[in-house]
């Protein structure tokens, strides 16, 4: 059973991507919405077993999913779900503006799916050599999505994000190295060194210098794959000129992906030399993001450069909760990564929307949007008002639990400076709100309305957001249990 | 087959000293068709010292590992490199951030630094390692350099092989390599990214009409 559903989860959308290469638009298109949909409804029965039965093991224990590992593949196959209803309406405007060739619809799908069997197959891999390749080969798979457009800045943002990602994952390569040569001296030259179970239950007799170093070149290595200050200079480029569902993948599914091998590196490595060595890293690069990201975001005049930024803030907060600790801190970040992953997903789309109908990235050339296009506008607004973490919305119950967790466990300063950035960031997304959603509505866009019927289109953008601002006020028991367990993992449990 | 421990040693300190004295040259060569040539002897050198490991220790997998490198990294890959190198007009690296013989200069303490760095670091680690090593770091930190100081689309990729040859050395130096259905996914990777290198390489001559990355400066902010 087990092994049926993990073989669905990546087989179903990788086979549908192949097909749907040769297959003409409407059919890619269905094929993909099956492919996907099929993966995620075996990701839920997973993840139910998971949080009813704990931990499962399949192929020979080369795939072992906790609770961690089962929420980040329901949490990327939801956004990948979200990105393929996203794209028909991305892709009729690409094809009225004459921008797609005529193979480009099934090849834009076969892509899109297999950078979403990637990031599914990741979170379930017990190796952390193949965590490694299956990060790797989504960066490929995902660079020829962000030139998709063969425009020059389309393909400056690509070749920066293929040759910055291909060095940032050497390093996370050589990390893996070293923490399998930590391994050598306790387990002898195993097959099953690499695995993160098996590095689990020896912690303690790993080499600490090696295990030092090795989580070093992982923080700079998946670091980079996660946007964090100083290794994030691709993302803004890549992020804000791929397709906008591809944005979505990319800010919403792939960096929690990346976070994901961080941390599982963050346990181990807790586990190894005790908790102060990683976790200090992690809230100072944490920190390092979220101030750096501040200014661009305060300053930006392009709308899909202000959400790139804004998830580098995000995932910022991200690092810093896993850094804090303490079951409170965590507990934030289990919330944080699927609020994000949703609110930016749908921010991406509404903002692709727009910026297709106006024809301009520039956020002073999208005033009016709430009066001339209601749905994308609303949408939009209020998946900025969510990222910028006003209340009520899950982004503000995360945030409020990671800055009091911080301050419970002991990073009372740290806590207190992060509370002062995101302060900051709310007023300057507040501002680009306020220019967006107000002001005059111009004349009628030129391509307001090819791709899914308006009502499909509100239902695509509506229930992720509804999901995510109800997260705020109520979370039912189920929901706050399996938070319970995600949180558990996190702080070095089994989950 | 097999090979007595102090051959393959001498094996892998003899491919370790050439990969080294190949990344200096890597650093200070202006011609991207000679360090498209330079960069497949030193890819298909590691292979070779991954071979003698293997040849030693029994090791199969790093047996495979080294022949795939070999063909892969030795052959197809500069194949490939040199298919672009011929369609494109660029054929000299002409305004590098830094100049060849400050490239040489900094090549050259790199080696000693890692040397340095290095020396007695993982006295714990296996036959090759001694002086492995060294080498393996000099050519990460080597790879980076040029990556960092060129210009032109082939000699990053270039410089990323000459980063990913450095890993490799690290694999083989520090444990007898990865498991290898680890190390086969490494090396798939490698042939995909350049190919996706190589796809954007022809784009930019399409679209921008040089593989110059002077002309990818626009995104800012």
């Amino acid at each position: 059973m087990t092994e049926l559903l993990v073989a669905l989860i990546v087989a179903a959308p990788t086979i549908a991507g192949l097909v749907a290469w040769f297959a003409d638009d409407r059919r890619a298109s269905r094929l993909a919405g099956g492919g996907l949909v099929t993966a995620l409804a075996a990701g839920l029965l997973l993840a139910a077993r998971v949080f009813v039965e704990g931990p499962l093991r399949a192929f020979g224990g080369q795939v072992v999913v906790d609770a961690l590992g089962a929420y980040v593949v329901v949490l990327v196959l939801a956004v990948a779900a979200i990105a393929v209803a996203g794209s028909p309406g991305h892709l009729a405007h690409e094809r009225a503006a004459g921008l797609l060739r005529p193979h480009d619809t099934g090849r834009y799908y076969a892509l899109l799916l297999l950078f979403a069997a990637g990031l599914a197959a990741v979170p379930l891999l017990d190796n952390l050599g193949l965590v490694w390749i299956g990060i790797e080969a989504t960066t490929i798979v995902s660079a020829l999505l962000v030139g998709f457009a063969r425009t020059p800045a389309a393909i400056e943002a690509a070749w920066k994000y293929l040759i910055l990602g291909s060095i940032g994952i050497g390093f996370a390569l050589l990390g893996t190295l070293l923490l399998y040569a930590s391994s050598v001296g306790a387990l002898g030259e195993t097959s099953d060194a690499l695995d993160w179970t098996r590095l689990m239950e020896i912690a303690p007799r790993l080499d600490p210098g090696l295990v030092r170093l090795a989580f070093l070149f992982a923080l700079a290595g998946y670091g980079t794959k996660a946007g964090l200050v100083p290794f994030h200079t691709w993302l803004p480029d890549a992020h804000s000129q791929a397709p906008s569902p591809i944005s979505a993948l990319l800010s919403g599914a792939a960096l929690a992906v990346a976070l994901y091998a961080l941390a599982r590196f963050h346990l181990v490595t807790a586990a190894a030399l005790g908790s102060a060595f990683s976790s200090t890293l992690l809230v100072v690069f944490g920190l390092l993001s979220l101030a750096v990201a501040l200014p661009f975001i305060v300053a930006q005049g392009d709308i899909k450069r202000l959400l790139a930024y804004s998830s580098i803030e995000h995932l910022g907060l991200a690092t810093l909760a896993l850094g804090f600790g303490g079951h409170l801190a965590l507990l934030g970040l289990s919330l944080h990564l699927i609020s994000h992953g949703l609110a930016k997903s749908t921010a991406f789309l509404a903002a692709g929307r727009l910026v297709a109908e106006r024809g301009s990235r520039r956020i002073g050339r999208l005033a009016g949007s709430l009066a001339r296009s209601p749905a994308d506008g609303r949408a939009l607004v209020v998946a900025a008002l969510v990222l910028a973490g006003l209340p009520p919305s899950g982004v503000f119950a995360a945030e409020v639990a990671i800055l009091l967790g911080g301050v419970q466990a002991g990073w009372g300063l740290a806590a207190g400076a992060a509370a002062a950035i995101l302060a900051l960031a709310v007023a300057g997304l507040l501002f680009h709100v306020m220019r967006v959603s107000v002001g005059p509505a111009g004349r009628p866009g030129p391509i307001p309305e090819p791709g899914p019927a308006a009502g499909r289109w509100a239902f695509l953008l509506g229930v992720p957001l509804t999901a995510v601002v109800v997260a705020g006020l109520w979370t039912p028991s189920p929901l706050a249990a399996v938070l319970e367990q995600v949180a558990l993992v996190l702080g070095g449990g089994r989950g | 087959m097999s090979l007595d421990p102090r051959t393959a040693s001498q094996i892998v300190d003899a491919c370790a000293a050439a990969i080294v004295v190949l990344g200096i040259g890597l650093a200070a060569t202006r011609s991207i068709g000679r360090s498209i040539w330079l960069v497949a002897i030193q890819s298909a050198l590691t292979g070779v010292a991954a071979l003698g490991v293997g040849l030693a220790t029994g090791a199969g997998h790093l047996l495979i590992g080294g022949l795939l490198a070999i063909v892969v990294k030795g052959l197809v890959v500069p194949l490939v490199l040199g298919s672009i190198l011929r369609r494109s007009a660029v054929r000299r690296e002409r305004h590098p951030l830094i100049g060849p013989r400050t490239s040489l200069v900094a090549a050259v303490a790199i080696v000693f630094a890692a040397s340095v760095a290095a020396d007695g670091a993982f006295v714990g680690a296996s036959v090759a390692a001694s002086r492995g090593l060294p080498a393996a770091i000099a050519e990460v930190l080597t790879g980076l350099l040029i990556v960092m100081t060129r210009r032109k689309a082939l000699s990053l990729i270039v410089g990323l092989l000459v980063f990913e040859n450095g890993i490799a050395l690290t694999a083989f130096s520090l444990t007898y390599g990865m498991p290898l259905v680890v190390e086969l996914g490494v090396l798939f990777d490698l042939l995909i990214a350049v190919v996706v290198a190589w796809v954007y390489a022809r784009r930019m001559l399409d679209v921008l009409g040089s593989t110059s990355t002077d002309r990818l400066r626009n995104l800012r902010g």
